[in-house]
């Protein structure tokens, strides 16, 4: 049996018309990881790393290839466009889909609010005259409007962004590398890599924390599970690929840029680091690479992967609410233009309020990348445990190998990088989970048990 | 004059006079795959239990957009599932119905230019009976002046899940005016209640698709 005709097992249906192939589904998951991701948090990653962000990128890349595994094992068995609210949910119970999907929400609702954040800082520095907090609302104001009037990525689009995106990188990579030949920066060297002197297993997995953000977003591919034109193999060999090439790009441009630091004792120290990366542009290729990488992590950030991010946050409020775990305004659509129009509102009214804040405190961006790779670290590391929930407990799998020990280390190089996380990253989070915990006890005590729509528990009939 | 079918009264209700869709294709659609279902369904010729749809006669009923599901339907055994068959409808219905009008010679075809410069074609109606007819009916069963029969209280639910409230003119609420159309359909038989709903479902499913 194939796997996508499985569907409708779970009360669901195979319903979406399959159409997207796996090429698609990569550029998919590449636009929403943005192939230049690093370019805005470089600077961050350099310190927190000790000068080995391509290490950091590394062990990610690694990291979450042990959870792209997780996903093509919970897709396989539950062939659904969801996300790892749904997966928990079905996979283990629905109250810890609850909880689960409560962590991720940390990521994808406080995503905009980054994104909106780190394309108004890279637009300052191209233009500093209008300062941070104005570019962010006019960011917000351009993305609302377009999302509320129906306006999001297709198919077409989503290439030449990537391509756009590709270009401006292979342009940074090829000046670079000439830079480092014509004696620019350190010359080349393993130390972006490897670095004996400062190296250590807990700084490295600390780093891998902030890393861990570029790669946020290849798990939106599974919300085209349903379109896949090669069903859930297909989704998780898009996975896979989307990881591998995103690691492959981030290593390439944090090695280069990382071996034009100009000071690297004082990105070390973390002084100023926002706009390193385009310091490092200007250095190799002059104002105009500067400026070109500041404009594309400005249109990539605030405005293709914005998209992107909007309608993951809106398609896990609208289940959430519609599943009655979040206020029911939530779910509720502008049937004129057809979009979630609450759910925008609601993410565009907290993205101006967190963004103008975050952009006034020091050290607002690091929190934010903090908080959102914390909610999506702990949503993975429950997929992992759906993945042995399902598979080894209730359906007795004898694939030791798939069910149990390529979830358990993927989960235990999680669990290290959020052991290593910053402190207040953890505590958050922690609080976070608390809030979480604390609605959940509210809805039983109302008597709205978490139940996932279609999601048929003994005895009882698929709700919709 | 006979009356139209409900996706002809529906195409009508969701456009201006100048043939203008009030709403945005994806849900108007997906209201118009519903709309045909349901004038099968009223005329005795399906029913849905379950969200599975059931073929009971397959004679004619005079519309050919209809028409020529019922035979589609037989034809794939293995799918019959409502909210894919909706889907699958709502593909081509927006033109079938558009075609369907003009065939009747309710709607027109119009080539405009905007500012002057830009060409548009827009399909208006050649007069506005058909479309104040059918919000005539609407419109009365909302303002409880009638009481509506079958075919208006399945118009009604679908003005209802498709916000079309504000076309009746009725001094109330948006909310209050929409939960009484729905309130309408789901006093009637079971197949409108799911049709209407599924309906209401994929329109909200629609809204926060990854690619349209």
């Amino acid at each position: 049996m194939q796997p996508q005709e499985t569907v409708e097992r779970f009360g669901y249906r195979q319903e979406l018309r399959r159409g997207i192939g796996l090429a698609d589904m990569v550029f998919y998951g590449l636009i929403f990881m943005v192939p230049i991701a690093p370019f805005a948090i470089f600077g961050e990653v350099y310190r927190v790393s000790k000068g080995m962000p391509a290490l950091a990128y590394l062990i990610g890349m690694v990291a979450l290839l042990f959870t792209a595994a997780s996903y093509a094992q919970m897709v396989r068995a539950f062939p659904l466009s969801g996300s790892v609210y749904s997966y928990a949910g079905r996979g283990i119970a629905p109250p810890v889909g609850f909880m689960t999907g409560w962590a991720i929400l940390l990521d994808y609702i406080l995503a905009p609010t980054l994104l909106y954040l780190m394309a108004s800082i890279a637009m300052n520095a191209t233009v500093p005259a209008v300062p941070v907090w104005i570019w962010l609302i006019i960011f917000v104001i351009v993305n609302t409007v377009i999302n509320l009037r129906g306006i999001r990525m297709t198919v077409s689009l989503t290439k030449m962004m990537i391509v756009v995106e590709l270009v401006v990188l292979a342009l940074f990579i090829m000046v670079g590398l000439w830079a480092i030949t014509q004696g620019k920066g350190h010359g080349f060297s393993l130390d972006p890599l490897f670095n004996s002197d400062r190296f250590s297993m807990s700084l490295v997995f600390g780093a891998v924390s902030f890393a861990v953000l570029s790669f946020l977003g290849f798990d939106g591919i599974s919300m085209l599970a349903e379109e896949s034109k090669g069903g859930s193999t297909q989704v998780a060999k898009a996975m896979r690929l989307a990881l591998l090439l995103a690691g492959v790009l981030f290593i390439t441009q944090v090695w280069v840029a990382a071996l034009l630091v100009p000071d690297p004792a004082a990105l070390l120290s973390g002084e100023d680091n926002g706009t390193a990366f385009y310091d490092i542009a200007a250095i190799a290729g002059g104002d105009w690479l500067s400026n070109l990488t500041s404009v594309a992590t400005a249109v990539s950030w605030g405005l293709a992967n914005t998209l992107v991010a909007q309608v993951g946050v809106s398609r896990l409020l609208y289940a959430m609410a519609r599943d009655r775990q979040l206020p029911a305004f939530l779910a509720k659509i502008s049937v004129k233009h057809s979009v979630p129009a609450n759910a925008t509102l609601f993410v565009a009214a907290l993205s101006v309020v967190l963004g103008v804040w975050m952009a006034n405190i020091e050290d607002g961006a690091n929190l934010l990348v903090s908080l959102i790779s914390m909610g999506a670290l702990i949503a993975f590391i429950v997929l992992h445990v759906s993945v042995i929930v399902h598979y080894l407990v209730r359906q007795r799998s004898t694939d030791l190998w798939s069910h149990l020990v390529m979830p358990l280390i993927g989960m235990a190089i999680l669990i290290y990088v959020v052991i290593n996380a910053s402190i207040l990253a953890q505590w958050l989070g922690l609080i976070w989970l608390g809030i979480g915990a604390l609605i959940l006890v509210i809805l039983y005590a109302m008597g709205r048990r978490p139940n996932l729509s279609g999601f048929a528990q003994q005895g009882s009939t698929p709700t919709s | 004059m006979n009356r139209l079918p409900l996706h002809q009264e529906l195409y009508l209700i969701a456009h201006d006079d100048d043939g203008k869709a009030l709403i945005q294709r994806p849900s108007l659609r997906l209201g118009l795959a519903g709309a045909v279902l349901l004038d099968l369904t009223l005329s005795g010729r399906l029913s849905v239990t379950q969200g599975q749809l059931a073929v009971y006669d397959r004679t004619p009923i005079g519309d050919t957009v209809a028409d020529s599901l019922i035979p589609a339907i037989l034809n794939d055994r293995a799918n019959r599932d409502l909210k894919i068959w909706i889907k699958q409808i709502a593909e081509d219905i927006y033109d079938r119905t558009c075609g369907s009008l003009i065939a009747a010679g309710v709607l027109t075809k119009v080539n405009k230019r905007r500012l002057g410069m830009l060409a548009q074609t827009r399909y208006q109606p050649v007069n506005t009976t058909a479309a104040v007819r059918a919000r005539a009916g609407v419109r009365a069963a909302a303002d409880r002046r009638e009481e509506p029969d079958a075919h208006c209280a399945a118009l009604c639910g679908l003005v209802g899940v498709l916000h079309l409230e504000s076309v009746l003119y009725i001094d109330q609420p948006s909310s209050q005016l929409i939960g009484r159309l729905r309130t309408i359909a789901g006093e009637y038989s079971r197949s409108v209640q799911e049709i209407v709903a599924t309906v209401d479902l994929l329109i909200g499913e629609a809204a926060v698709a990854v690619y349209r």
